[in-house]
């Protein structure tokens, strides 16, 4: 008795099936809404979370870097070693220049003490004179 | 015209390292020759702009290069010639009297002259008065083994000058940088000069 009854049954959801499957065509304007949306989408600005040192990543940006560092780099090391020539040059002078005034001044030192022994030589022998 | 004024400053412009080297005093030839003989020699020629530059250099903390700063101040040249032999007799009385006599004229006046018979040290010293201020040294010190000649272009401080020579009885002289001649004789002077 059931029997009948059963086959209804699956007849009438392998209808239901059917009609929920059944092939439909897409809406006239849908790749137009599709191509609407994908360009919607594209148009929202992105929110970068870059780091300072992204900005390397373009080469011109990149090269031009190394090539300031570089050019820093020579200026510099020219720099420090005409100061060093200098100083160098500015101790020899300063010695020379030393040496030039002690020099100076022991020979100064010398003709005083001539002067001073001539000077003492004299008084002795006046003195000798004046004893006498 | 012009062409004359234009060959006239090409002329001063010429002679100008001329007339700035004649502050220099000139060497007779065969003195030059010295260094050929000596075992030392020392040789150093300072102008004004020069001085300048190496007072730059010198520390204000060593008492004797603050001395020194003070001394150049207004120099306008500094000129030494030391010659050292191992020998005495490598130059000859001739050559020192032609030396000398280039501050014979009435712009130079002897204020010492030291004449040794038995050490052989003769010692020349000269200054120049312009306007009854003095304008230079020139300091001679014909020694047996050592010859000097000192030229200091410019007003100078003489006892302070002597005062680098060294004081009592040590010399602030470097020995390594020296003639030992110089520095025997300066040890005999302060012995001769007790201060």
């Amino acid at each position: 008795m059931t029997v009948p009854n059963q086959h209804h049954d699956m007849n009438q959801i392998e209808e239901l099936l059917k009609n929920a499957l059944r092939r439909q065509d897409a809406p006239p304007d849908f790749s137009e809404q599709v191509l609407a949306r994908v360009a919607e989408h594209n148009s929202v600005p992105r929110v970068r979370h870059d780091t300072w040192w992204s900005i390397f990543i373009r080469p011109l940006v990149r090269w031009s870097a190394i090539t300031a560092t570089a050019i820093s780099l020579v200026v510099g090391g020219i720099h420090y070693r005409n100061a060093r020539r200098e100083r160098a040059k500015g101790e020899a002078a300063k010695q020379q220049l030393m040496l030039a005034l002690r020099i100076a001044g022991s020979k100064l030192q010398l003709a005083k003490a001539k002067v001073n022994e001539i000077n003492a030589t004299q008084v002795k022998k006046q003195s000798s004179s004046e004893q006498e | 015209m012009r062409r004359t004024v234009s060959h006239a400053i090409v002329i001063l412009l010429l002679a100008r390292p001329m007339l700035l080297r004649a502050q220099e005093i000139k060497l007779p030839p065969d003195v030059e020759k010295l260094s050929v003989k000596a075992k030392e020699t020392v040789e150093v020629n300072m102008d004004g702009p020069m001085l300048r530059w190496a007072s730059k250099f010198l520390s204000a903390e060593d008492p004797d290069e603050q001395k020194a700063a003070k001394l150049i101040t207004n120099l306008k040249g500094l000129y030494v010639r030391s010659f050292e032999f191992d020998n005495p007799g490598a130059y000859t009385s001739a050559e020192v009297d032609q030396l000398r006599a280039q501050f014979s004229s009435p712009l130079w006046s002897r204020v010492v002259g030291v004449r040794s018979q038995r050490e052989g040290d003769n010692v020349d010293v000269f200054f120049k008065l312009e306007d009854e201020r003095m304008a230079g040294i020139v300091i001679i010190a014909a020694e047996a083994k050592e010859l000097t000649v000192v030229n200091i272009v410019g007003p100078i401080d003489v006892d302070e000058l002597a005062d680098l020579g060294g004081e009592f009885g040590i010399p602030r002289l470097n020995p390594k940088t020296l003639p030992k001649s110089t520095m025997k004789s300066i040890a005999k002077a302060e012995k001769g000069n007790p201060k």
